[in-house]
């Protein structure tokens, strides 16, 4: 049974353009799937559609069956920047989704500092989000959107900013944490060997509708080594082609 | 080192002051000599008659700036929370930003009487922009992402004032403090040259009647000390509550 379903979304702004036209797309669950596009092709307003951060003008978005009519607790989410509060520890940081609903008991602290443990950032709990490095910011931020252990976790292309090992090193975290619960996830990035690394499946977007959706048949657990066999880059190159079909279409037309 | 050098300059304006003032025989009424500023300061300090107006003075401030500042506060609040009463009300309070508030002096003694009540008022008023003006800023400056987080989150919208908007927006807000504090001596002063009967504003007016020059310099001394004092608290407060982040 399909964990998302997206059915027919699309999405309109008063001044009558349309930022994505009939999307239809289903996650199953315990499934990690990435949405790959270039800047402005509606990927992130697809994601914060699932997420009930922005309503559909038509169509629906169902999670577990149920459409979607705001932001709910079984979602978890992940911004293009940490989005820490700079006077909050990171303690304090972590649990805040939990504090907003109740005060945190101490099995949420315990919780708290076992993710904490599993990114990395073991003594660390009482920094100030200024005190912490790029990655580090990162990894609290994705700590944060786990720590409700939601069902379903969405992101928004949360490693754009960071060097290329540390984005590997917290695209390790991201599969290792996912997997304890078999978290169902979609994955927004530019990023073409980022979406192959990590997800089951890769969905391209362009101008608002997707194009085309490719499995990634890569066993897991995935490891360094992968990134640099002939099967991964076949993958990527696929996807490649993907993302310039129509484009390179139009250039060969042309050369011809 | 620094802080010697400018102790030194002090010092040498002081001297170059005294020995000019003596060699050219400049009248006292025009310039005293610093050495009889002092001693008119040592006097009224150690005599007790400076210190009931000091009290006064000191007392219409914090009353004033506590006043303004709690409604300035909540009125900005109140003002960046509903987009509506903001529409409704903001051409008025620029208005009354504009009209020069110690120009309502003579209509506060009318209303209030002379005394602590018009300059207490007086002072608030002046605060009163400051903090509404800061307080709309900093609660409106709130970075997109951190409400979206906060909506992502299902925060109530108390919630969201109070753990995100208020904390985001208080370096702003505490910048508009420090203002409000040296706008309340000003005002303070300024109220009681209007409608004082204590108060070291009060004391320059009747130093001037008395043709007092060096009682009216002595004064200005208490009142730029007192100034300094009330400036390095707010500063001091304000580094406290921005490197202490609030529990929310």
């Amino acid at each position: 049974m399909s964990f998302v379903s997206i059915e027919q979304a699309g999405y309109g702004v008063p001044s009558g353009g349309t930022i994505l036209d009939r999307i239809d797309w289903t996650i199953g669950e315990g499934e990690f799937h990435a949405l790959v596009g270039r800047s402005g092709c509606g990927k992130t307003t697809l994601l914060k559609l699932v997420a009930g951060l922005l309503a559909p003008s038509t169509g629906t978005v169902r999670i577990q069956g149920q459409p979607v009519r705001g932001p709910g607790a079984q979602v978890g989410f992940v911004f293009q920047a940490p989005t820490l509060l700079e006077w909050r520890t990171v303690l304090d940081n972590l649990l805040l989704p939990v504090s907003l609903e109740r005060r945190p008991r101490p099995a949420d602290r315990r919780k708290a500092e076992e993710l904490l443990d599993l990114v990395g950032l073991t003594g660390l709990e009482e920094r100030y989000p200024s005190q912490l490095s790029g990655g580090q910011q990162s990894r609290v931020a994705l700590a944060r959107a786990l720590v409700t252990e939601p069902p379903l976790l969405l992101l928004d292309e949360p490693f754009a900013a960071l060097d290329a090992i540390t984005r590997e090193e917290l695209q390790n975290d991201l599969l290792k944490l996912c997997a304890r619960h078999r978290t169902t996830v979609l994955f927004v990035t530019h990023d073409i060997a980022e979406a192959v690394y990590l997800a089951d499946r890769v969905a391209v977007m362009e101008g608002g509708r997707l194009r085309h959706a490719l499995p990634v048949p890569l066993a897991r657990p995935r490891g360094r080594d992968v990134r640099y066999s002939p099967r991964f880059n076949a993958l990527c190159l696929e996807l490649r082609h993907a993302m310039d079909g129509s484009k390179s279409d139009v250039a060969l037309e042309r050369a011809s | 080192m620094v802080r010697a050098a400018s102790a030194l300059l002090l010092v040498l304006l002081l001297a170059g002051w005294e020995v000019y003032c003596r060699m050219a025989g400049v009248s006292a009424l025009v310039v005293p000599l610093p050495s009889a500023v002092l001693r008119t300061l040592w006097d009224g300090l150690a005599g007790g008659y400076l210190l009931p107006h000091l009290w006064v003075t000191t007392a219409e401030m914090a009353m004033g700036l506590a006043a303004g500042c709690t409604v300035g506060f909540l009125a900005g609040v109140l003002l960046a929370e509903v987009p509506m009463l903001r529409r409704l009300f903001y051409p008025y309070i620029l208005a009354s930003q504009v009209v020069p508030k110690l120009a309502l002096g003579p209509l506060f003694i009318v209303w209030f009487g002379f005394g602590m009540t018009s300059t207490v008022v007086i002072t608030a008023l002046i605060c009163f922009f400051p903090l509404l003006e800061n307080t709309m800023t900093g609660l409106q400056q709130v970075d997109p992402n951190k409400r979206e987080l906060f909506r992502m989150l299902r925060a109530t919208r108390l919630q969201t004032l109070l753990r995100l908007k208020i904390p985001s927006g208080l370096p702003v807000i505490l910048a508009g403090l420090r203002v409000a504090v040296v706008l309340a001596l000003v005002g303070a002063v300024v109220g009681e040259f209007i409608g004082g009967r204590q108060g070291l504003g009060a004391s320059i007016i009747a130093a001037q009647g008395m043709m007092d020059s060096t009682m009216m310099f002595a004064l200005f001394i208490v009142i730029t000390l007192l100034g300094m004092i009330v400036y390095q608290a707010a500063a001091g407060f304000e580094r406290w509550l921005l490197r202490r982040p609030w529990k929310g």
